[in-house]
């Protein structure tokens, strides 16, 4: 009975999949990968290429992650708003008050919040069924590669449905799920595609599914305790947060507000009136609004992060300084899950929580409203992610072959500070956008994939299946931090004979520097692809802003919409 | 002080507000009467620069809703039907928000912040935070907010929708204090009773329409074809009521033990002719008055309970 006639499963997936809006996106889903089969196909036109197992291997690659992917980043859209929803909407007290045992309720929200995803990953069947034709891939791989992507998806829709159950706020819940799948999913991956096939195979089959299921039967647990007896119920699930009693009993990191580093992104609040001048939304947003509903959310990003960092910075900065770009990379990806959290809200919630008609009828212009949410926003997400720098600069001091190009530390530190900038504006403008703080988070995370991880998974699907030279592909990734971080040439390779050789040989051309681009109209000038991104984002963000300030000012504050 | 001229909002084809009208003096306190969804929400949103009309005007204290709301903003208090408030905030710091989004002046916070707080009597919760308060104490915290620039013109939205019976009595003696203080204040309210004490003038909307507006005793007057007799005689009862009963202009004649009640249509001269001609029959006239309307009555005879 805990899958028939489960009124919570009947109600979510009538509402979820009875919208032309479900169809029409597993329509453009499916059209997308079958597009990318088609120009991928060695046959082609004109049917004159050979067919190569290698490609089908590499489409079944590309095919593999970009589901796995997927999976990693739309379970936990779907899957933690679900009992967080409840709260916001205030139907929680009434869903729990019913007859409905926890279990029921549980496994409603699992099925309803994963059917569409598994629906979607099946719908791709065909396709790589289509790459086996090709040759050089096994069934049981492409069993093995569903049996996955099914675990992941069971795996993290549970984990994020816990930390649904333990915050107030979806986008609380949606960030602190994120950071716990994001080790998983690398871990998973770095199994997945080890060379060591034997080694591959065991894991994926006879290790990973009983872990899963473990995993799960203590997620349940948790997940059903949490529900039978929930604390965050009463007075509409909104108390009061004490700070002072929340810091005697934390564990681990404790957020002080009178301490540095702490105080630069929560200062304390203020025991006087606030002096002329003031931006009072900016105090507000700052001194407030950040805790307004416990530390508990950025004390687990904080600590997951730092703890994160560690074994990053030990194999990426220290046993391997030459990927020092990679650690780069963990610190955007930080700030690209963190970020919008801080921005995506802070127009909704004004409307959710039936504040902003209060805001509006003051004084405040909408240019006021709206730099005092940036500044919010972007002072805290900046701080955060700054926070893991410190790991860089320790390298920096230490590691030899960095500090002899040590200006590239500020190269680097100037792209995590212009991905901050865009993370926040993005999310701001999206918030401004949409009605719903869900949606705007959602559009925020769709925005940052397009524009940071697209061209990266573009270049490599165009690298495997054309022969457009890499510094014309390095072109298409300008929008990506993570290739800007990478095309930083921050370490110094220690001196050796081939490349001695291969620079006083005059004729051993150069190959073309996938890192550089070739300007157009310059006669051969090319410029770093981490110089072309410093470069476009400031204009671009000055058009996020704008976006942002003319659909406010718009929808909200010339009269236009009723809030 | 306010002004509403042929204001029309539409949302495609439902029609919100339909052609409204409507003027309140300087000192009047005006309620605001009308079914959910009748309009009188949406009349207010408007008047507060919170909605674009579709076509129409609107004047609080001469300055245009629509060409420059921010004057509209300086010298409106507004308190909306639902709102919230924010959280982790304490009840001086909202005070405080407010204030500076109204650019008072740090030095006249203070004094301006505790006044208010006294006035609403919230003193003792000077230092609680917002989201903890008590609904009641939260409507007050609201009208507290309106008050901190000392607007000389009040537009509030329900404010007493949701109290307690003593928070309602309460919020109603505020309401009270107000006018006493020369404020304009335009008030909607589902509960009119609450109104009727205080209102020196109403306005009731159904179906985006303004039916009536004006004192409550014009009213009153405009719907003389209602009245409601009622007469205790000491004795024959009967026989009063087939003498009321055949006289022109009574509808309706029903008697229960020594009171009559009769629904009339006519001119106070009509009702001073039936007296004598009830003291005339010598039926022993105990009392004999007009029932006065109720505004609860006047509101179903000119709604018709059309919107629920």
């Amino acid at each position: 009975m805990i899958f028939r006639d489960n009124p919570v499963l009947s109600r979510e997936l009538l509402v979820n999949l009875r919208s032309p809006r479900a169809f029409v996106l597993q329509l453009l889903y499916v059209s997308f990968l079958g597009l990318m089969v088609y120009f991928a196909w060695p046959a082609g036109a004109a049917g004159a290429k050979q067919v190569s197992a290698g490609a089908a291997t590499r489409l079944f690659d590309l095919f593999f992650l970009g589901q796995f992917f997927l999976v990693a980043l739309v379970a936990p859209t779907f899957a933690s708003g679900s009992i967080t929803g409840e709260k916001e909407r205030k139907t929680y007290e009434m869903l729990l008050a019913s007859p409905l045992d926890p279990s029921r309720i549980l496994v409603g929200k699992l099925l309803s919040s994963l059917t569409y995803l598994v629906i979607l990953i099946i719908s791709t069947l065909p396709l790589m069924i289509l790459c086996f034709l090709l040759g050089g891939i096994l069934l049981s791989e492409i069993g093995r590669a569903y049996l996955l992507l099914i675990l992941a998806a069971g795996t993290f829709g549970l984990l994020s449905i816990a930390c649904s159950s333990y915050f107030r706020r979806t986008s609380s819940a949606l960030v602190v799920s994120y950071l716990i799948i994001l080790p998983l999913a690398v871990a998973c991956i770095w199994i997945t595609r080890t060379d060591n096939m034997l080694f591959r195979d065991f894991v994926s089959m006879s290790v990973l599914p009983p872990w899963c299921l473990a995993i799960w039967t203590v997620l349940v647990i948790l997940i059903n305790r949490r529900l039978l007896r929930p604390p965050d119920v009463g007075s509409e699930g909104r108390d009061v947060v004490d700070e002072d009693q929340e810091m005697k009993y934390a564990i681990g990191v404790v957020i002080d507000r009178d301490l540095f580093p702490d105080k630069l992104f929560a200062p304390a609040k203020r025991l006087e009136l606030m002096p002329d001048g003031t931006n009072p939304v900016l105090d507000k947003e700052l001194r407030s609004e950040i805790f307004s509903q416990g530390t508990l959310m950025l004390r687990v990003v904080i600590q997951v992060s730092m703890l994160l960092s560690i074994p990053l910075m030990a194999a990426l900065l220290f046993l391997k300084p030459q990927n020092s770009g990679y650690y780069v990379c963990y610190v955007l990806t930080f700030n690209m899950l963190v970020g919008p959290v801080f921005s995506s809200g802070s127009i909704t919630q004004e409307r959710e929580r039936q504040t902003l008609a209060l805001l509006l009828t003051t004084l405040l212009t909408p240019g006021r409203i709206i730099i005092a949410k940036l500044a919010a926003a972007l002072r805290v997400s900046t701080v955060l992610t700054l926070l893991l720098c410190e790991q860089l600069l320790l390298a920096y001091g230490l590691i030899q072959e960095l500090r002899d190009r040590f200006w590239f530390l500020f190269v680097y530190l100037a792209i995590i500070l212009m991905t901050c900038l865009v993370t926040t504006t993005i999310g701001l403008m999206c918030s401004s956008l949409s009605r719903k703080t869900s949606v705007a988070m959602v559009m925020t995370y769709l925005v940052l994939l397009v524009l940071f991880a697209g061209p990266v998974g573009l270049v490599r699907f165009l690298e495997g299946f054309t022969n457009i030279r890499e510094d014309r592909l390095a072109a298409l990734t300008i929008t990506s931090p993570f290739s800007a971080a990478l095309s930083v040439p921050a370490y110094r390779a220690p001196f050796t004979l081939a490349a001695t050789s291969a620079a006083t040989n005059p004729s051993m051309l150069p190959p073309p520097d996938p890192n550089w681009i070739q300007l157009p109209f310059t006669n051969g000038w090319s410029v770093p692809v981490w110089l072309v991104f410093l470069a476009i984002y400031p204009p671009l963000c000055l058009g996020f802003f704008g976006i942002t300030y003319v659909a406010f000012w718009l929808r909200w504050w010339k009269a236009g919409g009723s809030a | 002080m306010i002004e509403v001229i042929h204001f029309t909002k539409r949302y495609g084809d439902f029609i919100a507000v339909d052609d409204l009208n409507l003027s309140i003096g300087r000192g009047e306190v005006f309620g605001f009467i009308g079914p959910n969804g009748a309009g009188k929400s949406t009349t207010i949103r408007f008047l507060a620069t919170l909605l674009r009309p579709t076509s129409g005007e609107g004047r609080v204290a001469g300055h245009s809703v629509v060409t420059d709301p921010m004057a509209v903003r300086r010298v409106i208090g507004f308190m909306p039907d639902d709102f919230g408030v924010y959280d982790g905030m304490k009840v001086w710091e909202f005070l405080d928000f407010f204030a500076v989004a109204y650019e008072i002046p740090r030095v006249q916070r203070k004094q301006i912040i505790g006044q208010v707080l006294e006035l609403l009597d919230l003193t003792h919760k000077r230092d609680d935070y917002v989201n903890g308060l008590s609904k009641g104490m939260k409507q007050r915290l609201c009208l507290a907010k309106t008050l901190v620039h000392d607007p000389p013109v009040l537009i509030l939205d329900e404010p007493a929708s949701g109290l307690d019976p003593r928070a309602r009595l309460e919020m109603k003696a505020l309401l009270n204090e107000l006018r006493g203080m020369g404020k304009t204040i335009l008030v909607s309210s589902h509960i009119l009773s609450e109104l009727a004490d205080f209102c020196t003038s109403i306005g009731i909307i159904e179906r985006g329409k303004l039916l009536a507006s004006g004192s409550i005793q014009e009213i009153q007057k405009r719907l003389r074809s209602h009245r409601v007799l009622r007469v205790r005689v000491l004795e024959a009862p009967e026989r009063a009521a087939e003498l009321l009963r055949a006289e022109e202009g009574i509808r309706s004649v029903e008697h229960y033990d020594h009171t009559i009640t009769a629904e009339f249509e006519g001119e106070d001269a009509d009702l001073s002719r039936l007296l004598n001609l009830l003291i005339g029959a010598g039926v022993g006239v105990l009392s004999f008055s007009e029932e006065p309307l109720s505004l609860e009555e006047a509101f179903m005879m000119i709604t018709k309970g059309i919107v629920n």
